[in-house]
């Protein structure tokens, strides 16, 4: 690789610290990343998109993952989700703290929208490491 | 299904492209992919017993 070209890859390799921060910040409270950028239209959609989706997922009765698995089930199968749940940052920890939607009970899971809640909790963590490495990109300057 | 769509694609859309307007052609894509794709393998789901 000529020196000019190795410059060039190093230059796009190495991100600064406040993308770092930002990207933690994004991960933390969904949309609070692009507010740092002054993304505001970014930050409304995208947190918007990612705060509703964990909203209406509660409200549908949706089951947030941790590693206490139900009787019958392996603890590993639990790690997946849980992962895709906690990209919801701050709304999980608060959650789990509340103890509000962990709960694994017949009833719960007996309910019409149980499943879709479950799907809309879930990519409510994915499409919050989206809007995380969105952010980073900003703040790192690889992305206008 | 379509709440679902709106959401994905909102985010999908505000991350993709350049300018606002290949944003919002990509977000609506995408919307109609999900929509399509949703009906077309419910419909297959529906005559799988």
């Amino acid at each position: 690789m000529v020196k000019t070209e190795r410059m060039q890859a190093e230059e796009v390799e190495s991100a600064p610290g406040s993308a770092w921060l930002t990207g933690a910040a994004a991960w933390f409270i969904p949309g609070l990343g692009h507010l740092l950028l002054k993304r505001w239209y970014r930050a409304i959609l995208m947190g918007g998109a990612v705060w509703l989706c964990f909203v209406i997922g509660l409200q549908m009765g949706g089951h947030l993952f941790d590693l206490n698995a139900a009787e019958g089930s392996s603890q590993l199968l639990q790690v997946p989700p849980m992962i895709a749940n906690l990209g919801t940052g701050l709304l999980y920890i608060v959650s789990w703290l509340l103890g509000s939607g962990f709960a694994d009970d017949p009833q719960q899971a007996a309910r019409a929208t149980y499943e879709y809640g479950n799907t809309f909790l879930l990519i409510a963590g994915l499409l919050n490491y989206l809007n995380m490495l969105d952010a980073f990109d900003i703040a790192a300057g690889r992305k206008p | 299904m379509m709440l679902f769509a709106t959401l994905a694609s909102i985010v999908f859309g505000a991350m993709a492209k350049d300018t606002p307007h290949e944003r919002l052609l990509y977000g609506a894509k995408v919307f109609a992919e999900f929509m399509v794709i949703g009906l077309v393998l419910s419909w297959i789901l529906y005559f799988i017993p």
